[in-house]
Order: C-alpha cells, then sequence, then structure tokens
C-alpha cells in the first residue's frame, strides 16, 4: 500500500543546512499498522508531514498504492490520506462547531449528504449526535482527540497517519483512544502509520515498529523482538531498556549517539 | 485518619508533616475543590505522588510551599516543615524557606528559565539571593554545581542562554539552581515529562543520586505510575483530591485499590499483543469519605 524509497528531506541552507531525514525506506502492506519511534527531533514526524503533502521539498519516491506522489498533489488525491495530529487542543478551530469542523472537508471534496455523513462518523467514534453542534471548548481532552479522527475518518481514506495520537492524554483517555483506532482499523481495513516517542503505545498498535535516530532508520523491530528486547542496534536496545522504567545499572551503559 | 504505612525511612522525626490538607480556590462558579483531606509524611526518602490531570497532586505540592494562586485557600489540620508550623509562618519565613531549604523543579525548562540572563548567571543568582556570598564565589558555586549535574564544558554552559540549550540539559541546570542552596527537601513537579525517555532517565538518576548523597527528601510528581514506582521508594496514588491508596513502590502489583489496578491495567505494554486494553472505569464513591478506606472491600 505505501512504499517509501531513499526518502530526504532538508531545511535551511548552507551553514545552517540540517538533514530532517536521510535515506529512509520502508513498505507498508494495505490493511498493516507500522509504527515509527524515535525521540524528538529524530524526524519521525517529518516523514509523515512529507507523506500527506505538508512539506513538498522531499526527494526519492513515495508510492501509495502504486501511484507515486508528486510535490504537487491534486485535491482528489489527497482524499485517500488523512493526518491526526498531537494535540486536539491545537488542532481543532476553537470557534467552530464539531459540525463545521467535520463539513469542511465534505465541502473541499464536494461530497453530498453532509448532514447523514457527519452523523454517521459521530456514531462510529463513540460520541454521538449530541455532540455535533458543541465547540471544542465544550469537550474533553479524549473527545477532542475523537473529533479529530472522524474528521480523518470522513472522507472515507484508506491510509491514516496518527502523529502522536495519545501523547497529550492521560492513560486511562489514551486507553479508550487505543481501543478505538484498533477497532476502526478492522472494521474498515484501513492502513495506518503511527508516530511516538512512547515504544509500548506504539507496540500496543503495529506489528512493525522502525526506529529513527538523527533522521535515519536504524532498525525495524517485529513483534516478537519488541517482546523479548532482542535487538540488532545498540540504540535501540537502549530505547527498549529506557522504557522498561528506571534501572540504576542499566543507565551506565547509556551513551549518546551521534 | 487513615493509618500510613511506615518505611525504615522514618526512624527519625519527617522532614515534613501533613495532616488533613485541603485546598480550595473561589471561582465565579462556585468554589473548586482540588485537593481534599491529604495527610502524609515525607522522611528523607524519595516519595512518588501519582495522580492523572485534575487529581490534585501538583496543588498538593504548591501547597508545601504556600505557592497557591490567590484565589486559592490553603487549610490543615497540621502542615510542619522540620518542626517549623508552616500554616502559622508568615510571608517572610515562608520566603526564606522557599528555595533554601524546601526548593521547586517545574515541568518545562523552556518556561521556567529567564530567557534574557545566560544560564550560569541565574544560577549564581539564586546562590547569591539566598546567602552573602561574593560575585566571584557565586560564579564558582555555579560552574561546580554544573559540574555536579553532569554537564560537560560548564564554562562554555555558564554563559549560554536558554535557547541555546537542549531540554534535557535545561532541566539538568534547572536542579542546578535548585540544588545550590542545598535544601532539605526537593519538590520535582513532572520533571521529565517534556524529555525523551533516555534524557528522562539520566535526570532522574541525578535526583537519585542528590537523594542518597545528600540526605534529601525528594517529592516526585508525575502522572506516570510505571516511572514513579520504578524510581521511588513509596508511592500515593491520587484521584480527585484523595490519596486513594499509599504502595510500597516495589509492590505495586499488591495494589488493593480498584482505581490503581485500573490504572495500571490500562496502560499499553511491550508484550506483541494488540488486543483491546481494558478501560478504567471510575466509581463516584471514591470522591467520598467511605470511599476512602473501602479501597479493598470493594
Amino acid at each position: 500500500m505505501i512504499e517509501i524509497e531513499h526518502l530526504g528531506i532538508t531545511f535551511g541552507s548552507g551553514k545552517s543546512q540540517i538533514a530532517a531525514v536521510k535515506n529512509a525506506n520502508l513498505t507498508v502492506a494495505e490493511g498493516e499498522s507500522y509504527g515509527i519511534v524515535g525521540e524528538s527531533g529524530s524526524g519521525k514526524s517529518t516523514v509523515l508531514r512529507a507523506m500527506v503533502g505538508i512539506y513538498s521539498h522531499w526527494t526519492g519516491t513515495i508510492r501509495i498504492a502504486g501511484k507515486p506522489l508528486q510535490g504537487k498533489r491534486s485535491v482528489a488525491s489527497r482524499k485517500h490520506m488523512q493526518m491526526v495530529f498531537q494535540d486536539p487542543y491545537g488542532s481543532l478551530h476553537p470557534r467552530r462547531t464539531v459540525d463545521d469542523t467535520l463539513s469542511e472537508p465534505l465541502i473541499i471534496h464536494g461530497l453530498k449528504n453532509r448532514e447523514d455523513r457527519v452523523l454517521k462518523i459521530l456514531t462510529e467514534v463513540g460520541l454521538g449526535p449530541e455532540f455535533r453542534f458543541r465547540y471544542p471548548h465544550q469537550l474533553s481532552g479524549g473527545q477532542r482527540q475523537r473529533v479529530a479522527i472522524a474528521r480523518a475518518l470522513i472522507l472515507e481514506p484508506r491510509v491514516i497517519l496518527l502523529d502522536e495520537p495519545t501523547s497529550a492524554l492521560d492513560v486511562s483517555v489514551q486507553a479508550e483512544i487505543l481501543n478505538l483506532l484498533s477497532a476502526l482499523r478492522k472494521t474498515h481495513g484501513l492502513t495506518y502509520i503511527m508516530v511516538s516517542h512512547d515504544l509500548a503505545v506504539v507496540g500496543h498498535l503495529c506489528s512493525r515498529i522502525a526506529v529513527m535516530n538523527r533522521g535515519e532508520i536504524v532498525e525495524e523491530m517485529s513483534e516478537e523482538q519488541m517482546r523479548t528486547g532482542n535487538v540488532k542496534h545498540e540504540y535501540t536496545r537502549q530505547l527498549w531498556t529506557a522504557s522498561q522504567g528506571y534501572d540504576r545499572e542499566a543507565l551506565a551503559t547509556f551513551k549518546e549517539f551521534v | 485518619m487513615n493509618k500510613l504505612e511506615t518505611t525504615g525511612f522514618e526512624a527519625e522525626a519527617p522532614l515534613i508533616s501533613v495532616r488533613d490538607l485541603h485546598v480550595t480556590f473561589s471561582t465565579p462558579k462556585g468554589p473548586v475543590h482540588a485537593v481534599r483531606g491529604v495527610s502524609f509524611d515525607l522522611g528523607r526518602e524519595r516519595l512518588g505522588i501519582v495522580g492523572e490531570s485534575g487529581s490534585g497532586k501538583s496543588q498538593t505540592g504548591r501547597a508545601l510551599l504556600r505557592l497557591t494562586a490567590g484565589n486559592g485557600r490553603i487549610d490543615a489540620s497540621r502542615m510542619m516543615f522540620d518542626g517549623m508550623d508552616l500554616m502559622k509562618a508568615n510571608a517572610k519565613t515562608m520566603r526564606s524557606i522557599r528555595g533554601s531549604r524546601i526548593s521547586m523543579i517545574m515541568q518545562d525548562p523552556k518556561y521556567s528559565l529567564n530567557p534574557v540572563l545566560t544560564v550560569g548567571g541565574q544560577i549564581a543568582e539564586s546562590c547569591r539571593r539566598h546567602e552573602h556570598v561574593s560575585r566571584a564565589e557565586a560564579k564558582k558555586r555555579a560552574l561546580s554545581m554544573l559540574e555536579t549535574v553532569r554537564i560537560r564544558e560548564p564554562e562554555k554552559v555558564y554563559s549560554l542562554y536558554p535557547h541555546q540549550v537542549s531540554g534535557g540539559m535545561g532541566q539538568r541546570i534547572m536542579i542546578a539552581m535548585m540544588l545550590i542552596t542545598n535544601p532539605q527537601v526537593m519538590i520535582a513537579d513532572e520533571p521529565t515529562s517534556a524529555l525523551d525517555v533516555t534524557v528522562q532517565m539520566q535526570v532522574l538518576s541525578l535526583l537519585d543520586d542528590m537523594v542518597r548523597e545528600r540526605g534529601m527528601g525528594l517529592v516526585l510528581i508525575s502522572h506516570d505510575l510505571n516511572l514513579v514506582s520504578s524510581f521511588c521508594d513509596r508511592v500515593l496514588v491520587m484521584y480527585g483530591g484523595r490519596i486513594m491508596e499509599t504502595l510500597d513502590a516495589k509492590h505495586l502489583d499488591k495494589a488493593q485499590h480498584p482505581y490503581t489496578k485500573g490504572l495500571l491495567n490500562c496502560l499499553p505494554k511491550l508484550d506483541g499483543r494488540h488486543d483491546d486494553l481494558p478501560v478504567l472505569k471510575r466509581d463516584p464513591a471514591w470522591l467520598h469519605e467511605d470511599g476512602l478506606s473501602g479501597g479493598a472491600s470493594r
């Protein structure tokens, strides 16, 4: 479904030029859920933002369902890939109702039966029709993230890109959103790419995980490796150990990877 | 009063002793009761306070320094620090305690450092503010403090501005600033939440050393139950402004209260399975007095 070859993105020019992503390669099968983990500045979100078209100056090839993506996209091509952002407090317009937020993508793409679609999607994300005319400030963090998921899903895309969808939420709400995401993937046959700094969250939702450090994918982890921590690259091992909790002895072996 | 578990650390008198602490904010929509009857003792140990947003964990920490916002009121039948009654202390006494005897680390170094002063200058200022030392002496102490918090090339970092340092380094600088006065108690409010996991561990190990070497009492406030339990000696689990349960951190699996169990269960685990996570069901009775002791029977 998704094939990325030799993806590279640089920012700035001259001395201050930074290669945010260097030669990233990954393939995701249809209906699969793929994870990308890394620390801040590793370039994990940049990959998603290049895929969805927020950045257009990338090099390499991105193919979705066999078709290569261009730097400039047509409106119709954007319909198949949607994104859910990290912070539901920032990604919803504070002066638009839930109905406005969900109708806008329908208007842009010229889809009919707007009311039916909005009501259907609200029920699907577990909110119900009574939330249709609420403003974001009348919703809790978890409810807002449900609206953001509904906004991505309303165009019936085949690929959803999730950029840290639960890191702004409490753990109990995080569990609800993760359950919702995995249920939606099953019913709609969606393909996910999820980015997070939390190995456990990605490991829960995804069957394969790419580990990124300083713009490069250092290793791809399988389910078995997530369980046992039997990974090849030192950086991956360090990340895995750190996510197991505070351990004084293990810490002595930590180092910086440049 | 609910009995507090004792550990070996409390053989001597506790550094801080709090009984029946209440924090209430008056708002246009009526009073908001953020902390409802919290009691605990802090010895020379690492005490964790865990809860979700709105559980009153941060307000408990702030109330210890009487840093509650202007519209808030603190009530407690007892709030003692090293033989002093913090409830009766006047503003001047509080100022002499804050920073020099009890200090506080905030969540995000980006917002708690002054952006127009060099980081070294800020550490030295903290030193001069609390003790009568010369400028040169303060600088010397700031540099050695930077070394203590394991910053390489302290001379170079001393003259950097906050925007020039990374998040992990910023938090180390905050810790250096708070430790230079050699406090007896440190309150760390989500000190590592804004940091990457590996940096998080390094900052925690630093706090760990300080507690061990200086015999400090540490209150670590966090939303991360796993992290806190792997780091602290004891953990208080808060919900709705109350302490649901006090746990020995090593025996987290023996948690009795349904809230603690629910919190533990809804964490995703790295076990390679993708089953639905159990969702936390909240019992309104937890918010009432009788819900406090009834944890085991429910």
